[in-house]
C-alpha cells in the first residue's frame, strides 16, 4: 500500500545552521505515527516543511505517491494536511461555529456570511464527537462559556473542519492532564477509524507507546531509526535517540557532599508551572534539574526565589519553616538566583559594575546607606574569584563581554555570601573559557559548603557537575538520578518518561 | 577624536557652554544683563525651576516612562494653600510649609499609586491629576487671588541673606547636596537607578520597586508644593494658575541635565545647570520682547532638539 505521506532526504538550513540534514518519514493511511527526538533534533522543522510553512532546500515530498511542492500552509491545507496548534487560538467572544470557521467563512449570495450553512456544518462536526462533547456544546455557544476540555475540542474541530487526511499534532498533549489526554486519544482513535493519518509529537514515552502504530526517531537533524511500536521497547527507542555518546562522563568530586541535615527542604510545592514538588538540598550539594526544556525547572527556581511564588507547599531552611513571597525575602534567607537571560533578568544597563553588584548586597544586608569605599574591596574580591576581566568598578556593565558580564552577575551573589545558589541555565550564550571558569567556581563553592541547585538545558553540563539530578516532566519530578543511574541513558529515558 | 566627542556631548559641558553663551548674548543685546545683581536675580528664578525639576528628575530616573505633569498644578496648589495659611504674617510660615508640603505629598502618592497599582501610564495619570487639582483650586478659591506671603518669606527669597545672596539660593544648594546624597549614598538612590535601568532585574535583586515608584511621585509632589511656597515668597501673592508655566521647563531642565527620559541615568547637578541655562534662555527671549507664544515655541523646539541629540548619543553608548 502506498503511504499517504513519504518524505525522503529532506534538508533545510537557516543561514549557517543546518536544521535538517536528512528528514525521512513515511506515514501510512489511518496510521498514528510518533515522531521523537531531543530539542533541536529537527522534528519541528520537518513538520513545518510538511505543513507548508517552511520551504525545503532539497529532498522529496510525496503525497499518495505523487511528488508535491507545498509553497504555503493554504496549499498544504488544500492537499489535506493540517497542523494543530496547541497554543490556544480561539476568540472567546465568538461562538463555537464562528471560531471553527474563522478565516474560512462560508459566503452565500452577495458575499454575505451564510450563517445557516455555517451552523449546519458545525452541527455535523459536533455530532461526530457527541460522545465526548459534553453538555452545552452547541454551535451557538460562546467559547468563553465552555470548559477547558470543550475548548480543546473546538481547537480540534477547527482542524477537522477542513477534512484533512493527515494531521500533525506538535506536542498537543503537553498542556493536558491525564483525563484530557484520554479524551484526546479517544478522538485520535475515531479519526484513525475514519482513515485519517496523524503525526504525533510528544515528550511522554508512555503516551507514545499507548497510541502510536509506528515510531520515527530523529537526532541532530536526521532520521536515525524507524520502528513498528509493537515490535520495539522503550530502551531501544531511547538508545537510538541518544546515539553512541559516552554514557558516563563525569568527574567525581573530591569532596563528597555532606550527609548532614538538609539546608533547604521543599515539600509539596506548586505554582503556575510546577506541581507538588518536594526536594531536600544538603550543604555542599550540587543538585541538578534535568529534563526537556520548559518542564518547570526555571519555574521551580523562581518559586524558591519568590519571583513566581509557590501557592501551595512549604519551605524549610536549616530546619525552620520560612515564607518566601518575593525575592527580597528569599535573599534575606540566603538564597541567590542567577538567570541565563542576563539582558532581561540581571543587567542594569548603562550602570557601573559597582552598581550592578551592589543591588543584592544592599538588600541582603538591609544597608540604608551605601559607602562605595567600604564595599568595593568585597566586590573586587568576588569578581576576582571568577577570573573576571574588567576595567575597574566604575566601568559600565556594557563594556564587558557576555561571559564576563555573567561573571559579574554571579559575583553579585558571591558578595552576599549566599549559602544557597539557584542557577537557572546560567551558561546560556557564554564562551567556553567563561564556562570552564564557571564550572570550576561552582565546584569550589560546593566544596566549601554552598548548596547549589543547577538547571542546565545541556545534559552534558548536568552530568559532569551534579551529585544528583531531579528530572522534570510537565511541571513535576518524574525521576531522581544518582550514583549508577547518573548517566545520559537514564537522563534521556527519564526526560521522556511518564510522571511517576 | 572620540574623546573630544565624548566631552562635547557630556551634558554638564553642554549646559555650562550654553550658560556662558546665553550670558554673552544677553550682555550683547542689553548691556548690564550679566551684572552681578542681575545674575543673582536669575539664579533665584533658576532655583525655583530647579526645585520642581528635582522631583521631576527622580520620577524620570525611576523609569517606566516616568514623568510628572501635575507639578504645575501642585505648585499652584502649594502657593494658594501657603498664601492662605500665612495671610501675610510670619507666624504662618511653618504651618504654610506643612500644609502645602503635606497636601502635595499625598497627592503625589496618589499619582504613584495610580501608576503602580492601577498601571495607568504616568503621562495620563499626572495629566488627569492636573485637571482634578486645577478644578479643585478654582472651586476652592472661586478664581480670586487669595492669601499673601509673610514678609520674612519674601525676604528669604528676594533679599540678601549671606554674602549678598538670598536665602533661597542656599536652600537650593542644600537641595543639591541632598539629592547627591540620596542618589549616590543611599540604598533608595541606587534602587532608583536600578529600577529605571531594568525593572525586572531590580525586582530580582529584591528591591521593592512599586513602593519606591510610589514614593518618587510623592517626593515630586512634595517638592512641587514646597516650590509653590517659594513662588508665593517670590511674587508676594498667589493665583490659581501660577504654577502652569513650570511644567514644560521642568521636563526640559531634566533633559538638558542629561537625564534620559528612558530612565536609569543622569544626576541632579546637570539638572541644576539645565535650570540655569533655561532661565537664561527665557530671560534672553524676554529681552528680545518675544511674546508668550514665541517662548513656548522655542522651549518646545529646544526640548525636541535635545531629544534628537541625546537620542543619538544613547545609541552610540550601548
Amino acid at each position: 500500500m502506498t503511504p499517504v505521506l513519504e518524505a525522503t532526504g529532506i534538508t533545510k538550513r537557516f543561514g549557517a545552521v543546518v536544521a535538517l540534514s536528512n528528514g525521512t518519514l513515511s506515514v501510512g493511511k489511518g496510521e498514528v505515527h510518533a515522531l521523537l527526538g531531543a530539542n533541536g533534533s529537527g522534528k519541528s522543522t520537518l513538520c513545518k516543511i510538511i505543513a507548508g510553512t517552511v520551504a525545503r532546500d532539497s529532498g522529496s515530498l510525496r503525497l499518495d505517491g505523487g511528488d508535491v511542492s507545498l509553497k504555503s500552509p493554504r496549499e498544504a491545507e488544500a492537499r489535506g494536511i493540517a497542523l494543530f496548534y496547541q497554543e490556544l487560538s480561539l476568540v472567546p467572544q465568538l461562538s463555537v461555529a464562528d471560531n471553527i470557521f474563522l478565516g474560512h467563512e462560508r459566503t452565500g449570495a452577495g458575499g454575505f456570511l451564510d450563517s445557516k450553512q455555517l451552523r449546519a456544518d458545525t452541527e455535523a462536526l459536533i455530532a461526530r464527537f457527541a460522545s465526548v462533547a459534553g453538555s452545552g456544546f452547541t454551535a451557538d455557544a460562546p467559547v468563553s462559556r465552555l470548559t477547558p476540555d470543550q475548548r480543546q475540542l473546538v481547537e480540534i474541530l477547527k482542524v477537522l473542519a477542513h477534512k484533512p487526511r493527515l494531521i500533525i499534532f506538535d506536542e498537543a498533549t503537553a498542556a493536558l492532564d491525564r483525563r484530557q489526554v484520554e479524551l484526546f486519544f479517544t478522538i485520535l482513535r475515531e479519526l484513525k477509524a475514519e482513515g485519517v493519518s496523524t503525526i504525533f509529537i510528544s515528550h511522554r514515552m508512555d503516551e507514545i507507546f499507548e497510541i502510536s502504530d509506528r515510531i520515527t526517531v530523529m537526532r541532530n537533524g536526521a532520521t536515525v531509526a524507524a520502528f513498528a511500536t509493537s515490535e520495539t521497547d522503550r530502551d531501544s527507542v531511547v538508545r537510538s535517540m541518544i546515539g553512541d555518546v559516552a554514557i558516563r562522563d563525569r568527574v567525581e568530586r573530591t569532596v563528597p557532599a555532606s550527609t548532614g541535615a538538609p539546608r533547604l527542604q521543599l515539600t509539596g510545592a506548586s505554582n503556575r508551572r510546577v506541581r507538588n514538588v518536594s526536594l531536600a538540598l544538603k550543604p555542599g550539594e550540587i543538585l541538578g534539574l534535568g529534563g526537556l526544556q520548559g518542564q518547570g525547572q526555571s519555574a521551580l527556581l523562581q518559586g524558591l526565589f519568590g519571583a513566581l511564588p509557590f501557592t501551595a507547599g512549604s519551605i524549610e531552611i536549616d530546619g525552620k519553616p520560612v515564607r518566601i513571597h518575593k525575592p527580597a525575602e528569599a535573599i534575606r534567607h540566603g538564597l541567590a538566583y542567577v538567570s541565563g537571560d542576563r539582558g532581561r533578568d540581571a543587567a542594569l544597563h548603562g550602570r557601573s559594575i559597582f552598581e550592578n553588584i551592589a543591588s543584592a548586597t544592599m538588600v541582603r544586608e538591609k544597608l540604608a546607606l551605601v559607602w562605595p569605599r567600604n564595599l568595593k574591596p568585597r566586590f573586587e574580591a568576588a569578581a576576582a574569584s571568577l577570573n573576571t576581566k574588567y576595567d575597574g568598578m566604575e566601568a559600565p556593565i556594557g563594556s564587558l563581554s557576555g561571559g564576563n558580564q555573567q561573571k559579574i552577575f554571579i559575583a553579585r551573589w558571591l558578595a552576599t555570601d549566599a549559602p544557597v545558589l539557584l542557577l537557572d541555565d546560567p551558561t546560556k550564550g557564554i564562551d567556553l573559557g567563561a564556562k570552564a571558569d564557571f564550572f570550576a567556581l561552582v565546584r569550589e563553592l560546593a566544596d566549601k559548603g554552598t548548596s547549589i541547585i543547577f538547571y542546565a538545558s545541556e545534559d552534558a553540563e548536568l552530568l559532569s557537575l551534579c551529585d544528583r539530578i531531579l528530572v522534570f516532566n510537565s511541571g513535576a519530578i518524574s525521576a531522581e538520578l544518582s550514583g549508577t543511574t547518573l548517566d545520559s541513558f537514564h537522563l534521556t529515558n527519564a526526560a521522556y518518561g511518564e510522571v511517576a | 577624536m572620540n574623546r573630544i566627542k565624548t566631552i562635547l556631548t557630556d551634558p554638564l559641558v553642554l549646559a555650562t557652554v550654553s550658560i556662558l553663551l546665553l550670558l554673552g548674548i544677553g550682555e550683547l543685546l542689553s548691556p548690564g544683563f550679566a551684572r552681578g545683581d542681575q545674575i543673582i536675580r536669575l539664579l533665584v528664578v533658576s532655583a525655583i525651576l530647579g526645585m520642581v525639576a528635582a522631583g521631576q528628575s527622580l520620577v524620570v530616573i525611576g523609569g517606566r516612562e516616568g514623568i510628572d505633569l501635575s507639578v504645575g498644578a501642585l505648585i499652584s496648589l502649594g502657593a494658594v494653600l501657603a498664601g492662605n495659611a500665612m495671610s501675610g504674617s510670619d507666624g504662618g510660615i511653618l504651618p504654610a510649609i506643612l500644609v502645602a508640603g503635606g497636601v502635595t505629598f499625598v497627592i503625589g502618592l496618589i499619582n504613584g499609586l495610580g501608576v503602580t497599582l492601577l498601571r495607568i501610564p504616568p503621562l495620563v495619570m499626572t495629566l488627569g491629576m492636573t485637571g482634578v487639582v486645577q478644578g479643585g483650586l478654582i472651586v476652592l478659591s472661586r478664581g480670586i487671588p487669595s492669601g499673601n506671603a509673610a514678609p520674612s518669606l519674601m525676604g528669604f527669597v528676594n533679599r540678601p541673606l549671606l554674602l549678598g545672596l538670598p536665602g533661597v539660593l542656599f536652600l537650593w544648594a542644600l537641595l543639591g547636596l541632598g539629592m547627591w546624597f540620596l542618589l549616590r549614598r543611599t540604598q533608595l538612590g541606587y534602587a532608583i537607578y536600578a529600577m529605571g535601568s531594568n525593572e525586572r532585574a531590580a525586582v530580582l535583586t529584591g528591591l521593592p520597586v512599586k513602593l519606591i515608584r510610589t514614593l518618587l511621585y510623592g517626593f515630586s509632589g512634595l517638592l512641587a508644593g514646597i516650590t509653590g511656597v517659594v513662588v508665593i515668597g517670590y511674587t508676594g501673592n498667589s493665583f490659581v494658575s501660577v504654577g502652569d508655566q513650570y511644567v514644560l521647563p521642568s521636563v526640559i531642565a531634566v533633559v538638558i541635565g542629561g537625564i534620559s527620559l528612558a530612565g536609569g541615568s543622569g544626576n541632579y547637578l546637570g539638572v541644576m545647570l539645565g535650570a540655569i541655562a533655561l532661565t537664561l534662555l527665557q530671560s534672553v527671549l524676554t529681552t528680545l520682547q518675544l511674546e508668550f507664544w514665541g517662548r513656548q515655541l522655542i522651549f518646545g523646539g529646544v526640548l525636541l532638539l535635545l531629544m534628537l541629540l541625546y537620542g543619538r548619543t544613547k545609541q552610540l553608548r550601548v
